[in-house]
């Protein structure tokens, strides 16, 4: 065996690909989700359903776009998910799969959601059998719809608070990242969580969610530049 | 003693996923299709409610079957990732993951899809509505059903071709199945776009029918290759297991 054939064998063995990839993975979805709230931004009015109602209608395309780029977003953030699993399961293998099912469940909340925001264009479609209804009764339904988009986002949040609270801790116990960004995936854990009363994150709003967004930005970031100890992933994974 | 699942053989497993594969499709046919073909008239809130109300038990039969037809996806699927697990461990996790979350959703539009029966027969509590209002808001729910499903779809699409890829990179299972449910998958993913979707029917209709059918018979008839699947299951084994996946291990 040559050395060059040796020496991919060793670097093909190695996690640093696994975890690059997942940062790469991380990013995509830090870019899609940014780009589906960019592309739908200003199109819904709290608590004005007139406004609203307009919006949608004149940028109906642009909304439908930022929708679909946050299944894609979805979608990503389950293989971040599964990447997760893998990375930690040398740490705590049960931890890890509970972390993911928790993630699993919010992913699902989250397009679930996603409904409520294709509901408005079904009751503003102007289709002839909805003329029963007052044309303000229709664009109060679709705000209705659109409130009940926020508070299925509110629901996943908290299955997400559980998955970063889970993500931290193996973090912390692993040996091959930095403990410091455990400690912050936890709070970022404990900001989601605060939406379990939604006064209290409306309250506490925005250093909850700055706390978030700044620790997985945070620990994207490591992955995608530092990767993981591979030294001592090998050693956690040959001993677990 | 043993548990029969996982002492079952990759064969029996294959036939099994096929089965599966079927039931999926004619029970969530049914209810999803079939059912909701023959009672809503498109844009006409009084027919559909007519028809809802006059065949009352063939929609709850319609809305079991739609259920049913979930749970027959999670069996599927889960018969397709042990099947699958020596190819790539990590990508066979992801496609149960990635359908799970499908499933989720699939199983969430059963609600929308009885909710207009709630709406039709609530009686003094929705007075406050007319007859007509209610008839319309039934027509709003069932097309809410269509729309939480056409989001299962992008889901399964996705499935599609994680699956197509693994079967293509599998030994046991001839490639070009792997490559048309791969290609089916593609059909489903542009329900990202319902209007998009919907002026493409024609081919992901052809492109699904293609993929899923030959590997659905595939499954029954022939199941897969039981020495190829040992091979590739023991050659894992020994390579990936204490591995994170996504690598490709030097067998």
């Amino acid at each position: 065996m040559s050395t060059a054939v040796m020496m991919k064998r060793i670097a093909e063995a190695s996690p640093r690909p696994s975890a690059r990839i997942t940062g790469v993975v991380y990013l995509l979805y830090f870019l899609t989700a940014v780009l589906g709230g960019f592309l739908m931004r200003g199109i819904v009015v709290d608590g004005d359903a007139v406004a609203t109602a307009n919006n949608l209608v004149a940028h109906q395309a642009l909304f439908r776009l930022g929708l679909a780029t946050g299944f894609i977003a979805t979608a990503c953030y389950i293989v971040v998910t599964a990447l997760f699993y893998e990375l930690f399961k040398p740490v705590n293998r049960g931890l890890s799969l509970l972390a993911a099912f928790f993630s699993l469940v919010g992913c699902a909340i989250l397009a679930f959601g996603s409904l409520f925001q294709l509901a408005p264009f079904v009751v503003l479609g102007g289709s002839q059998y909805l003329s029963v209804f007052k044309v303000e009764q229709l664009r109060a339904a679709a705000l209705m719809f659109l409130e009940l988009n926020t508070l299925a986002v509110n629901i996943c949040l908290v299955f997400f608070g559980f998955y970063d609270l889970l993500i931290g801790y193996l973090i912390f116990r692993s040996t091959f990242l930095p403990r410091i960004l455990g400690v912050l995936m936890a709070l970022a854990g404990l900001g989601w969580l605060t939406f379990l009363s939604p006064p209290l994150a409306n309250y506490l709003s925005p250093y909850n969610l700055v706390l978030g967004f700044l620790a997985e930005l945070l620990l994207m970031l490591w992955l995608l530049v530092k990767g993981v100890n591979v030294q001592r992933w090998k050693e956690q994974a040959s001993t677990a | 003693m043993k548990d029969p699942i996982a002492e079952a053989s990759p064969r029996f497993r294959a036939r099994m996923a096929g089965a599966f594969q079927l039931l999926e499709a004619l029970t969530a046919g049914f209810g999803q299709v079939i059912v909701l073909d023959r009672l809503v008239v498109a844009g006409n809130g009084a027919a559909t409610a007519a028809n809802i109300l006059g065949h009352e038990r063939l929609f709850w039969l319609g809305f079991a079957s739609s259920l049913i037809g979930v749970a027959c996806h999670i069996a599927w699927a889960l018969l397709l990732y042990e099947l699958l697990k020596p190819v790539n461990r990590g990508l066979s996790l992801l496609a149960a993951f990635v359908i799970l979350v499908g499933c989720a959703i699939q199983a969430l539009t059963s609600l929308f899809y009885v909710a207009p029966l709630l709406v039709l027969t609530g009686g003094n509590s929705l007075s406050a509505f007319t007859a007509e209002q209610l008839q319309a808001l039934g027509l709003v729910l069932l097309r809410l059903n269509t729309y939480a499903f056409d989001i299962y779809l992008v889901f399964f699409g996705f499935w599609c071709i994680l699956i197509g890829y693994l079967i293509f990179r599998s030994t046991f299972l001839p490639r070009v199945l792997g490559v048309l449910l791969a290609i089916s998958g593609l059909g489903w993913v542009t329900y990202l776009s319902p209007p998009l979707a919907n002026h493409l029917w024609p081919f992901i209709a052809a492109a699904s029918a293609l993929g899923e059918i030959p590997l659905e018979l595939w499954l029954m008839v022939m199941g897969v290759n039981a020495q190829r699947w040992q091979e590739q299951a023991s050659a894992a084994g020994d390579w990936r297991s204490p591995r994170p996946p996504l690598i490709q291990s030097p067998a």
